[in-house]
């Protein structure tokens, strides 16, 4: 079984973690993490790295995730590949925004390893 | 002075993506609605949720007014936007390594950068779950990155708030208390 590589941006190492292990719990096995604590740093990673997967925080110091997203398009970064917002923040305005910015998928702070299996698992089965 | 620049990185979030028109709008709804946004049972099923999710432990209400312990780790994440203000998580160091154990699987023996961390992320998802038990305030109210303060013998304080809900809960022996500090409602 080929494994998934996924890039996880958070400026919190125990959020980035806790993401991991969900994945994990999701049944994505084996997989490969790349962590960034910035968007700036997750732009870094993506230049380097070939990712199936991106999941990235929204509030966030130095480059938010919107910037993040929009930096990814307009340098032609991973291509194709699924990005997910993992964010507090909720309302309609800010999945409205993560959509238009490019995200394929928004999961909301608190999470459970289900939710997040039930919103990434699909992405990846598409592309 | 902490507070104002918390708060400063929130109201700059908060103004990203909100129009005029529907500040204006806000404007009159946010005060119409203080009763709903100072519902304390708002706070108590945020507290409920983000722990229950997050580390799987149920939380209760407790009675005492505060959390009495030598060294303390406290999260401020400010409110910035049609209402101004801060999410204040505070807990002694016992129930923070209790927390960021129970969060990351790991032990600790000391408020490391960790527990921090661990602490920082706890106040940003409750400030984000209560402020999203109001729509009106879940759209045009933005939060800042959080602030994690440790040490001894501090306290916080805020001159004429809008309102304050403060509540002391605990899960097995660990006790932590909540503060909802609006200054400011639009």
């Amino acid at each position: 079984m080929r494994e998934t590589r996924t890039l996880i941006v958070d400026d919190s190492s125990v959020m980035r973690k806790i993401v991991e292990r969900s994945l994990r719990q999701a049944g994505l096995d084996p997989l490969v993490v790349h962590e960034a604590g910035s968007g700036t740093e997750g732009l870094e990673v993506l230049k380097k790295q070939s990712v199936d997967l991106i999941l990235s925080d929204i509030n966030m110091p130095s480059m938010d995730g919107l910037e993040f997203l929009r930096q990814i398009r307009a340098q032609n970064l991973a291509p194709g590949v699924p990005v997910v917002m993992i964010t507090t923040e909720s309302s309609e305005e800010h999945v409205k925004q993560a959509i238009l910015s490019g995200a394929q998928g928004y999961i909301r702070k608190p999470f459970t390893a289900e939710q997040v299996k039930e919103r990434v698992l699909p992405l990846l089965s598409a592309a | 002075m902490l507070l104002n620049g918390v708060r400063t990185a929130a109201l700059a979030r908060s103004q990203r993506g909100g129009s005029n028109e529907t500040e204006c709008a806000m404007t009159v709804s946010m005060r119409e609605s203080v009763q709903l946004v100072s519902d304390p049972r708002n706070l108590d099923s945020s507290v409920e949720e983000v722990f229950h999710l997050m580390l799987g432990v149920d939380c209760t209400r407790d009675n005492c007014s505060t959390v009495q312990e030598d060294e303390s780790v406290t999260a401020v994440v400010g409110f910035g936007g049609v209402l101004s203000g801060a999410c204040v998580f505070r807990s002694g160091a016992h129930a923070a390594m209790r927390i960021a154990a129970q969060m990351t699987g790991m032990e600790f023996a000391s408020v490391d950068d960790t527990v921090k961390d661990a602490i920082g992320e706890i106040g940003n998802m409750l400030a984000g779950a209560w402020k999203g038990k109001v729509p009106n305030l879940a759209a045009n109210c933005g939060l800042s990155v959080p602030a994690v303060i440790t040490g001894r013998d501090y306290n916080l304080h805020v001159q004429a708030p809008e309102f304050q809900l403060h509540h002391v809960y605990r899960f097995g022996d660990a006790f932590f208390e909540v503060t909802i500090v609006c200054d400011g409602l639009q």
